[in-house]
Parts: C-alpha cells; sequence; structure tokens
C-alpha cells in the first residue's frame, strides 16, 4: 500500500536580505493510511515549518525551496493555489495549538463547523448542520444540540479543541496535522484529547501528523516517531524502538528531559533525581553548520563531528535510521 | 456519517448549557440599556418620521409662496415665512427629507468604498497596500470640502450629485480605519484556522474578517451620517446645493443675509441640523460603548 503522505527532501528556505536561510533541510518521511507520525523535538528545530509547508501555508518570506509532499500520490508542494485550498480542510486539515484564540468568536460553532462541509462538499445549510452536529457528538461534546448554537467564547479550552477537531475532521480527511494540540490544554483533558484523536482516527482511517512534545502521547498513539533537530532530522524509527532505543545523543538527551514517576517505597528510597536538561540552546536560523548542528551540546561530539558534514540518515536497523557518527550502543537504552 | 453516530452518546455527564446571546443580541441589549444612546434613538427616530410623513400630514409645498415675507413665528404659519415668504416649517419637514437622506447615503457612501480599499489593502499587505494607501492619502490630502465644490460644480447641483461628493470626500478615514483592523485581524489564530480549511481570499475576507471589522466601523458610519448631514448644510449654505429640493443646509444658506433681521429664518433649519447631529452622535457613541467589548460590562 502506498503511504497517504510521502515527504520527500522537502527544504524550506527563509528569504532574507543577506542571502536565503535553511529552515528545514532534506526533510523525508512516509505516513501510511490510519497510521499517526510524531515530530517532535525543541522549539525551533521546524516542526510546526514541517506541517505549515505541507499545508501550503508558509508564511510571509519562507519557501518550499526543493522536495516533495505527495499526498496520496499527488504532489501538494507544486500544487497551484487553487488546487491547494481545494484540498485544504477537504484531504488534509490542521488542529492548532491554541483553541481559545482559533475559533471566530462571531460565528456560532455550528457555522463554524458547516463552514469547510459548505466549501468543499457542497452542502446546504441544513445538511450541513446536520453533518455539524454528527461531529459534535463523535468529538463527545456533551449537549450537542444546544452547543452547535453556542458562542466560542462559552465554551471551555477542552470543548474549543473538541470543536477545532470536529472542523479538522468533517470532511473526513486523508491527513490530520495536530500540532501541538493539547499545550494549552490542562492535563486531564489532554489525554482526553489524545484518546479522542485515536478513536476517531480508527473510525475515520484518517492519517495524523502529530507535532508534540508530551512523550507519553507518543508513546501511546504514535507508530513512527521522527525526530528534527534544527530542521534536520536526525532520528526516524518505529517509535517503540527509538524510544526504547534511542540511537541519537540529541534524542536520549531528549527522553531524559521527560520526568519519570517512581512511586511508593522506590520513590522514598531513591535519591532526588533532578531533571535533566540538554545544556545550550537550538542553533538560531542562519547559524547553523554544515556539520554535525547537535555537536556543540554533545557529550559525545568528537573533532570529526564539528569538521565533516552531518551525515546522512543511517540505516541501524529496518525502518530505523539515525544521523550520528557516534550513535549509543543499542544496550545504552 | 452513520458510523459516526452510533459513537455519539456521551459518556460525560451533561451539564445544561449556559444559553449564549449572539454578539449582535448582546450589543443591543447594552445599546438599549443606555440612556443616552436611547435618547439619540429617539431624536433621529422623532426626526426621521417627521421627515417622511410630516410632508403629507401638513400639506404645504416648502416651495410655494404661503405668504408674506419674513412674517414672524406665532402665528400662521406657526413658524413663520423666510425671505421669499415661504412656510418655514413646510422647509423643515420636506428638507428634513433631503438632509436625512443624504446624510445616510453618503455615509453608506463612504463605508463601502472605505471599506472595500481598507480590506482589500490591510488583508493582502505588500504592493496591493502601499498603492491602496497613495490613493487613500491622495484623496486625504485634498480639502474636503473645496474637492466636493469642485465635483458639484463640475456635475451641477444636483442632490444625487451632492450625495456622491460627499461619499467621494468623505471615505480615506474610514479605509485606514478598516485597514488597521483588517492588519490587526488577518493574523489571528482563527483565520488562520479557516485558511487551513480552504477558505477563498474573497471568503476570509467577507466572511472570516469583516464581521470581527464591523463594530469600528458601524460606529464610524454612524458618526459620518451627523458629518454628511453638516456637509450638506454647508454646500447648501454656499450656494452650491440643489435649488430645486428643499434642505436644511439650503433653506440656512438662503435666509443667511437675513439671519439678525429674522432669526427665525436661520435658528428652526439650524436647530435641525443640530438635532440631527447631535442624535447621531449619541446613536454612535452609544454603540461604541454597546460593541466595544473592552467596555463591556458582562
Amino acid at each position: 500500500m502506498s503511504p497517504i503522505l510521502s515527504v520527500r527532501d522537502l527544504t524550506v528556505m527563509l528569504k532574507r536580505p543577506s542571502g536565503p536561510v535553511p529552515v528545514l533541510e532534506r526533510l523525508s518521511f512516509d505516513l501510511d493510511r490510519g497510521r499517526t507520525i510524531a515530530l517532535v523535538g525543541e522549539s525551533g528545530c521546524g516542526k510546526s515549518m514541517t506541517a505549515l509547508a505541507i499545508m501550503g501555508l508558509l508564511p510571509d518570506g519562507f519557501v518550499l525551496e526543493s522536495g516533495a509532499i505527495l499526498l496520496d500520490g499527488e504532489d501538494v508542494a507544486k500544487a497551484p493555489p487553487a488546487r491547494l485550498r481545494a484540498l485544504r480542510g477537504n484531504a488534509m486539515s490542521m488542529i492548532f495549538q491554541e483553541p481559545m484564540t482559533a475559533l471566530n468568536p462571531v460565528f456560532t460553532v455550528g457555522d463554524q463547523i458547516c463552514e469547510a462541509l459548505r466549501l468543499h462538499q457542497g452542502l446546504g445549510r441544513r445538511a450541513a448542520m446536520e453533518r455539524a452536529l454528527a461531529m459534535l457528538k463523535a468529538v463527545q461534546i456533551p449537549a450537542a444540540e444546544q452547543r452547535l448554537h453556542a458562542y466560542p467564547h462559552a465554551l471551555s479550552g477542552g470543548m474549543r479543541q473538541r470543536v477545532m477537531i470536529a472542523m479538522a475532521l468533517a470532511c473526513r480527511p486523508k491527513l490530520l496535522i495536530a500540532d501541538e494540540p493539547t499545550t494549552a490544554l490542562d492535563v486531564t483533558v489532554q489525554a482526553q484529547v489524545f484518546d479522542l484523536l485515536k478513536d476517531l482516527q480508527q473510525e475515520m482511517e484518517t492519517a495524523i501528523l502529530l507535532i508534540t512534545h508530551d512523550l507519553g502521547a507518543v508513546a501511546d498513539i504514535t507508530e513512527t516517531v521522527a525526530v528534527l533537530y534544527a530542521g534536520r532530522c536526525v532520528e526516524q524509527g518505529p517509535t517503540l524502538e527509538v524510544m526504547g532505543a534511542p540511537r541519537h545523543p540529541y534524542t536520549r538527551g531528549l527522553w531524559a528531559c521527560s520526568p519519570h514517576l517512581t512511586l511508593g517505597a522506590a520513590a522514598a528510597a531513591a535519591a532526588p533525581d533532578p531533571l535533566q536538561e540538554i545544556p545550550g540552546l537550538v542553533p538560531p536560523l542562519g547559524q547553523r553548520p554544515a556539520s554535525c548542528a547537535f555537536a556543540p551540546r554533545c557529550a559525545r561530539a568528537t573533532a570529526v563531528c564539528t569538521h565533516e558534514v552531518q551525515p546522512p540518515l543511517g540505516v541501524i536497523s529496518p525502518d530505523h535510521a539515525v544521523s550520528c557518527r557516534h550513535p549509543e550502543e543499542r544496550a545504552a537504552a | 456519517m452513520t458510523a459516526i453516530e452510533t459513537h455519539a452518546p456521551a459518556a460525560a455527564p451533561s451539564a445544561p448549557p449556559r444559553t449564549v446571546a449572539s454578539p449582535g443580541a448582546t450589543a443591543l441589549r447594552l445599546f438599549l440599556a443606555n440612556p443616552i444612546g436611547l435618547a439619540g434613538l429617539m431624536i433621529l427616530t422623532a426626526l426621521v418620521i417627521a421627515a417622511l410623513a410630516g410632508p403629507q400630514l401638513y400639506g404645504v409645498d416648502a416651495l410655494d409662496i404661503a405668504g408674506m415675507p419674513f412674517q414672524p413665528p406665532g402665528e400662521d404659519p406657526l413658524l413663520g415665512t423666510d425671505y421669499l415668504g415661504r412656510d418655514i416649517l413646510a422647509g423643515l419637514l420636506q428638507g428634513g427629507r433631503a438632509s436625512l437622506a443624504v446624510g445616510f447615503t453618503s455615509a453608506l457612501i463612504t463605508v463601502i468604498i472605505g471599506v472595500a480599499f481598507g480590506s482589500v489593502a490591510g488583508f493582502f499587505g505588500g504592493a496591493a497596500d502601499t498603492l491602496l494607501m497613495k490613493v487613500t492619502e491622495f484623496f486625504q490630502t485634498l480639502p474636503t470640502l473645496l474637492f466636493a465644490m469642485v465635483l458639484v460644480t463640475l456635475f451641477g447641483q444636483h442632490l444625487t450629485v451632492t450625495t456622491i461628493a460627499i461619499g467621494i470626500v468623505s471615505w480615506p478615514p474610514t479605509a485606514r480605519l478598516a485597514r488597521a483592523e483588517f492588519l490587526r485581524l488577518r493574523g489571528l489564530d482563527f483565520v488562520k484556522a479557516a485558511r487551513a480549511c480552504g477558505a477563498t481570499p474573497a471568503y476570509l475576507i467577507l466572511r472570516v474578517i469583516l464581521p470581527n471589522a464591523a463594530p469600528p466601523i458601524i460606529v464610524s458610519a454612524t458618526l459620518a451620517v451627523g458629518t454628511a448631514i453638516l456637509f450638506e448644510g454647508a454646500l447648501s449654505f454656499l450656494g452650491l446645493g440643489d435649488p430645486n429640493v428643499m434642505s436644511w443646509g439650503l433653506m440656512l444658506g438662503q435666509n443667511r443675509a437675513y439671519a439678525l433681521d429674522a432669526w427665525w429664518t436661520v435658528l428652526f433649519p439650524g436647530g435641525a441640523i443640530f438635532l440631527a447631529v447631535l442624535g447621531t452622535s449619541l446613536v454612535g457613541d452609544a454603540f461604541n460603548d454597546a460593541i466595544n467589548p473592552r467596555l463591556r460590562k458582562r
């Protein structure tokens, strides 16, 4: 089965007066129908840029320099604006980070869910409203009939994010991009939203591109994970393998940054376990060397890391690839 | 959608949702709760009713000679006569039609041109913005009254010409206001979200951004009505009104030479203009308070 989404050598540049600056470099990944891939990495590594590039919504100044984005075989990177508009919200759609501001304050929830249905599927008002109601029920909003006529300001953050999901899935897209869908929500609601996404995915066979900092969610609902650092993919592979046995020092560092809960006697006995961090910052745009961009922050870096060009993703095991000259030993995990 | 509906029954306990009024209904409620706005609305309503129904009820043509010139008010006719012996009350009632029609129509023209320029400039930015704003600045640098006088002189002293001329000279501030609102709104998340839903630029401008940009534009339109009434008065006062259509400004202009000897010939039309402008200003301010969420007290 050919993948629903196939990103090939995607390179995005920021046009500056001093010359173009790479933002994403030769990014490649595949996503099958009904599957989920996670993009992880620190802020500023190009995760959201990848999402916007796929949607054809790059901000002013950013250009898709080269590469292909095949959505069900169609290269959206080369699609004209009208074709892109026809695809957006229909074949591919997106959930944003901030549910508090991503809904139009002057229209009811129902009107906004109807928007995509009427734009893309030519449904009449009544038919679109019925679908909107069904979608609100599908995202498990209580008292959906009344909520249909509610304005966004009357809903809580979690409710609004459910409405956003309903909007995004109304046309049964082949691809759903969720850009940190739970960052603005509180923890109990986060879990509900991820569960909901997983349930709806099973029903609709939508492929999900998940951008998140929540590693628990990555482990829980994704099959593949791609680790981005400074606009480059440094490690990619099946989620269980990458999370269980990370090979790139950055991936290991990232995993170590998330707290591990130890309960009961073990917690009392264990010495205080300070949350680890990766020293330093992501190099800003325009200051990314051709050599390994992570080398300055890497404990394993040697002269060869800073002098030679960053190696391409090298296959370690089937599907698992890493871009590092000194990958961690498999046993290290 | 059957697959979805089977999924439907919500597990979460359903709290009864608050019934929420639409933003429009909330604004209307706040507007009606404001005595100042109500007063303005009553003044305007009274003037509009008088202008619409008054001439038929009173039955005297404003352009007919009704008696001796300069008859003082109090007897017959009630508000006296002007320098030609025309009935002042008939002039007020009939002139109200022209003045109010000019006021509302030119305000509408102002808003249409202004929003068209401002929305396109603010939404697209870049070259379109630069070009449209240069045009706006060009119009803004022309002295409005002189420009309107030139237009009326060129195209004839008709009420239609006056109305369009006032609209043409008054739109730049509305355009700048609309542009500022569009600049602010176009970067907001819900606009991005609508874009991600596949909305076309026209849809984004008209259906997504404009309803959010409407409040300040509505307020400025209300205030533009008062300005336009004054403008028509000024043009007529200078002798550039339509001589065949009675208006408050025309009465002022034609009787201005006798203002010291026959005060009633200018006081009543002047007072009518004052009331109309006051009414629109009060309504505009109350609209502003009702619509502006920062001033809103729930």
